[in-house]
């Protein structure tokens, strides 16, 4: 028992100090990984047969709902393509080069094999790695809404761990897609919820609820540009309120991504490497 | 025997819970290899209790890509002290299992996050509070049948095997 504690508490140091046993745990997780899947792909079938059950029960009102939502956003869409191609010509006509976007990158599509184990827990498992080309660092997003969904925290050779955006030390400078002055940090809600805050705007820039709000992306000249590219979506507000006591607003945002079921992920990894 | 049988019965309770249990938030706070865990070391004692949570914690750390050694040293202390327990004072009892799971759902939750706290990483106490009804009624909701189940693979021991226990007279 004694040396048991005493191995773990080696291990605690060595993993926690250093990289020394990244490899050695990079190959077990690879070894675990197909075991994993096989695990996955057992339960599939109860688990789509629970999610049939539950759409049927609220079918009806959503099939409504969704109809009216998808008049709205053909309108929308309409605008939008104009407002791109109009974009593009001026881009074209002023030689302009802008922050990088989600399309300056190499989109690797992974499996998310591991989910979060417990309320402290905010990362998941995916089934790509560093011979797939992703690295720490890169940037995580969601295949459906393409909503960000965090980082990559480690990466193995063919697995590696993502930090979700709901975790307490993530941090993501963002912006309001229609008011653009408006940048703050997007970090956690806290209290063990999805919802998520948008810190330090100033009380002067105008938010509104229902909002997009962006990656910012790199500001300024900093000497250490944001690993996120400019405009992905994060989510939208849901309240904004300030007091005379805090010096910014308060700005509740609720993500796009409903972290409590991904199956899958977009690692964003540059173009060059 | 023995080794194998708990071996192969901890690793498919940990990818139950990781491909499956924890798919599911609600879910996420009950955890099946604890439940199995705890009533094996109740069936087979301390030493037996102590290794396999060492190994099924290093299982756990390793597929969770998280910090290796810190599962495995709670589960390495929880499944001692409960194997120990099932060797002396728990022996036959019928709330045994249920009273291990409970205790140690509770002190493995705050363990962790007195580990998180002392690496220097993020331990929200008060949102492992909040969850820890939860996870108490999953794993005892749980323990009913995994002890069943695991009781019927390890059969309790005859007195003549517990050679390292020590007899009451009288």
């Amino acid at each position: 028992m004694g040396l048991l504690v005493l191995l773990s508490l080696v291990l605690i140091t060595v993993s926690f100090r250093s990289s020394a046993l990244d490899g050695v745990q990079g190959t077990a997780a690879g070894i675990l990984k197909p075991f994993e899947v096989a695990a996955d792909r057992v339960a599939r079938p109860f688990r789509d047969a629970v999610s049939w059950g539950r759409g049927l029960v609220d079918a009806k009102s959503e099939n409504k709902r969704l109809k009216s939502q998808i008049q709205t956003l053909r309108q929308q869409l309409t605008l939008d393509e104009g407002a791109v191609q109009q974009n593009v010509q001026l881009k074209a006509a002023l030689n302009y080069h802008g922050l990088p976007t989600i399309v300056d990158f190499r989109q690797v599509h992974a499996s998310v094999s591991v989910n979060p184990q417990n309320a402290i827990d905010q990362s998941v498992g995916i089934t790509v790695g560093t011979n797939n080309g992703v690295r720490a660092g890169d940037v995580v997003i969601d295949p459906v809404s393409k909503g960000l969904v965090g980082t990559v925290d480690r990466a193995f050779p063919s697995v590696a761990s993502v930090t979700l955006l709901t975790d307490t030390q993530s941090a993501v400078t963002s912006v309001d897609l229609t008011s653009p002055t408006a940048v703050g940090i997007i970090q956690p809600g806290g209290g063990g919820s999805d919802a998520l805050v948008l810190d330090l705007v100033s009380k002067t820039k105008v938010v509104r609820e229902g909002d997009t709000i962006i990656t910012a992306g790199s500001l300024g000249r900093s000497a250490l540009p944001s690993i996120f590219p400019r405009g992905i979506p994060v989510g939208t507000v849901t309240s904004q309120s300030s007091n005379d006591v805090n010096p910014f607003k308060n700005v509740q945002v609720k993500p796009l991504v409903d972290f409590s079921s991904l199956q899958s992920v977009i690692v964003l990894v540059p173009k060059g490497r | 025997m023995n080794g194998i049988k708990a071996a192969l019965v901890l690793f498919v309770a940990a990818l139950f819970q990781l491909s499956v249990l924890t798919e599911y938030r609600q879910f996420r706070t009950a955890s099946i290899v604890l439940v199995a865990l705890l009533s094996i070391a109740l069936l087979r004692g301390s030493i037996f209790g102590a290794i396999a949570g060492f190994g099924t914690g290093l299982l756990l750390d390793t597929a969770t890509l998280g910090t290796l050694g810190i599962t495995s040293l709670l589960l390495t202390v929880f499944g001692f002290w409960i194997g120990r327990y099932g060797e002396t004072t728990a022996r036959d009892r019928f709330h045994a299992p249920f009273l291990s799971v409970a205790t140690v759902t509770g002190l493995y939750a705050f363990g962790l996050v007195g580990l998180q706290f002392v690496l220097g990483q993020p331990a929200p106490a008060g949102l492992v509070a909040r969850g820890l009804p939860l996870a108490l009624l999953l794993n005892l909701v749980l323990t009913l049948p995994v002890y069943a189940l695991i009781r019927r693979l390890f059969p309790p021991l005859e007195l003549g095997d517990r050679v390292r226990e020590v007899r009451l007279l009288g």
